[in-house]
């Protein structure tokens, strides 16, 4: 708690010695549309499915892996298959704040807290959150060279309580936008995690290949979610109802 | 026998299956199997000064000694299957092999309008230690390293939008009254609705046994480490296993030494809450009450007899078997879903925030009419495709409490599941 109100505090005082003062050059640039030209390198349209892969390291060996179906439509609505055999039957539903969670064992969808979320080998929020515009805003704080690369510096606040992360400090690559690095704070304000965006081309596009999510508050971990497959794809409302979690149509 | 598997099912979901043709599913892919290996060593100890011990031997407590479950799981466009060959070993007993269906069904439907046919698992309710609205699956909660559940033979049809869903369930056709209220056909009405931060839950019940039971409730998370969750049930016809009135020879006879008892509109009801911090540590909360429980005056009773039962072993010409028997029968009041009206369960658990795979749970549920106890201790370590799970019991209390007298003074069991 301590920490937290001292982070705070440097924060308030910085803000206040002008270091996060929004640039002039950059104060007319329009953040919401610098987080959706974001966002087009990791989802495709508005309506998606997303096959992920986590990989969890330790120590930089290899300690498990998972895999996902994300399927994402418009209204913060996710729905996360869980595909992996140790998991499968698991499925996680967010639809704006509101998260729900099916385990195999009780087939019964259970109201969970945006704390609960958080829990688990990889935080399902960093697995079902692929968008920016729709959930955040903020300011452009600077110029910097993040990973090698010219970037602006956004500094950006969750609009809404049940973001995974209510601030993110992220670096957007000033030829093209896409994400470069972006620092996830935690309620406390604490930076919990950086996450690493690793570009490629695939099917005709320049797109997000993976994130790699470095643990800060437990060193040593690293977990990469690799973007294995998109596709256009919508599901109807039902889906995105949680008493439809329970229905095979969802696949298992 | 009703769990064993029955060609009937099968047949009726791929019936089902081919009247019913292939909705639209998120996946595309057609078919889908997963298969899960699970051995459960586990040990249980005799409570020695035990009122019941001169029944015990004719029993299962303190017999069971290993499981070993092998889960296949598939789907083929709309018809799932989830099928368990078990093997159980108990003490002095041949180890017996069973196989069961616990779901073959076929969902199917599009649009707004779903249907299901066949034997799907239709759990229900908001809370944890006990849920008042399960009233189709009607879920053990007690157990210990529970094995899957098996579903319930059912037609249903439901209607979703986005926020809102009907479910119409008529459940195990043709049966009747069986054995067991999960067992009587019956028809259901389930709503459920999202409402902002809220989810509300209304059943409507109607069978032979119970007549109509009606009941409601509703989970929230009003802030971003708090769950609240509450519901209610009342049913019209209640029934509930009691301890009669019984002296002299009737002490001795089995179909005596319990009965079931017919109650007037009863009420079961639970709230509780879960608190989640940072950490990956939680508190849950429940407190419940259930009117179809048996009394403090059916353990008193209980207890009583049992020691008449004891005196009678010694008297010239009564058979011990008759004793044991009838010793052995009334330890079914332990069979029940609560041994008390009023129960309170707190659990505190922690998971490994980081992703090590460790979680741990603490769980202590209380009888404050009787200052019965018991306590659950157990920890999981879950490994790639490895699921090790261990666990400890011990049931206690106030001296003539309903699980001081349980049988049993504790059990241990650990889990290892491969999932492949």
């Amino acid at each position: 708690m301590c920490e937290s109100r001292f982070v705070k505090f440097a924060a308030a005082l910085a803000a206040a010695a002008g270091l996060f003062v929004p640039i002039p050059g950059a104060a007319a640039a329009d953040v919401k549309s610098l987080l959706r030209e974001a966002d087009a390198y990791r989802m495709v349209g508005d309506t998606a499915r997303v096959e992920t892969e986590v990989r969890l390291f330790k120590g930089g060996a290899l300690d498990k892996e998972r895999r996902y179906a994300v399927y994402v439509k418009p209204g913060r609505r996710s729905l996360v298959v869980f595909k992996s055999p140790a998991e499968r039957g698991q499925k996680l539903l967010m639809v704006g704040d509101d998260f729900w969670l099916v385990m195999p064992a009780s087939q019964r969808p259970v109201r969970i807290t945006p704390m609960q979320k958080l829990l688990g080998d990889a935080s399902t929020g960093d697995i079902a959150t692929l968008t920016w515009a729709e959930d955040y805003d903020g300011s452009i704080v600077g110029e910097e060279v993040a990973e090698g690369i010219p970037c602006l510096k956004l500094d950006i606040t969750g609009q809404r309580k049940g973001v995974t992360y209510p601030r993110i400090v992220l670096y957007l690559a000033k030829a093209g936008h896409h994400p470069v690095l972006a620092e996830l704070y935690v309620a406390s304000d604490k930076l919990a995690k950086e996450a690493r965006f690793r570009m490629e081309t695939a099917e005709g596009r320049r797109q997000v290949g993976a994130m790699i999510l470095t643990d800060r508050l437990q060193t040593a971990r690293e977990t990469e979610i690799r973007y294995l497959s998109r596709k256009a794809k919508s599901l109807g409302d039902e889906f995105y109802n949680p008493a439809f979690l329970i229905r095979a149509e969802i696949d298992e | 026998m009703s769990n064993v598997l029955r060609p009937g099912t099968a047949a009726a979901a791929f019936a089902a299956l081919l009247a019913g043709g292939a909705g639209a599913a998120a996946d595309d892919r057609a078919a889908d199997f997963a298969w899960r290996s699970r051995l459960v060593p586990e040990f249980h100890s005799l409570r020695g000064d035990s009122p019941f011990a001169a029944g015990i031997p004719l029993t299962a407590f303190g017999r069971e000694r290993a499981r070993f479950e092998q889960e296949a799981k598939g789907r083929l466009g709309p018809l799932n299957l989830r099928l368990t060959a078990q093997g159980n070993g108990m003490e002095g007993r041949a180890p017996v092999a069973k196989a069961i269906a616990n779901e073959a069904y076929a969902d199917f439907g599009s649009g707004a309008d779903r249907f299901t046919l066949g034997k799907k698992v239709m759990s229900g309710d908001v809370g944890y230690g006990f849920r008042p609205l399960d009233v189709v699956q009607r879920e053990n909660r007690r157990q210990l390293a529970a094995p899957a559940l098996e579903g319930i033979p059912v037609g249903v049809w439901e209607r979703y939008t986005a926020d809102d869903a009907w479910s119409v369930i008529y459940a195990n056709p043709a049966h009747g009254r069986r054995g067991q209220a999960r067992q009587d056909e019956s028809l259901a009405l389930r709503y459920f609705r999202r409402a902002g931060a809220a989810d509300l839950h209304g059943v409507a019940r109607f069978s032979g046994r119970h007549g109509a039971e009606v009941g409601a409730a509703f989970a929230a998370v009003p802030d971003e480490s708090l769950e609240l969750h509450a519901s209610v049930l009342v049913q019209r016809r209640g029934e509930r296993m009691a301890v009669p009135v019984l002296a002299g020879p009737a002490l001795l006879d089995p179909n005596r030494v319990l009965a079931a008892e017919g109650i007037r509109s009863p009420r079961r009801a639970l709230a509780g809450f879960t608190w989640t911090w940072e950490g990956g540590w939680s508190v849950l909360g429940e407190a419940w009450w259930d009117g179809t429980a048996p009394g403090r005056g059916d353990w008193k009773r209980l207890l009583a007899q049992s020691a008449v039962r004891r005196g009678l072993a010694s008297v010239p010409g009564v058979p011990t078997a008759a004793v044991s028997g009838a010793t052995a029968l009334s330890t079914r009041l332990y069979e029940v879903e609560n041994l008390q009206r009023r129960n309170l369960l707190g659990r505190l658990a922690w998971t490994d925030p980081g992703g090590d795979g460790w979680s741990s749970a603490l769980e202590l549920l209380l009888t404050p009419e009787d200052r019965g106890r018991v306590a659950t201790w157990s920890i999981t370590r879950e490994a790639g495709a490895w699921k090790i799970e261990a666990g400890l019991r011990r049931y206690g209390g106030a001296a003539g409490s309903a699980w001081r007298m349980f049988p049993e003074r504790g059990a241990a069991f650990v889990a290892a599941s491969l999932a492949y």
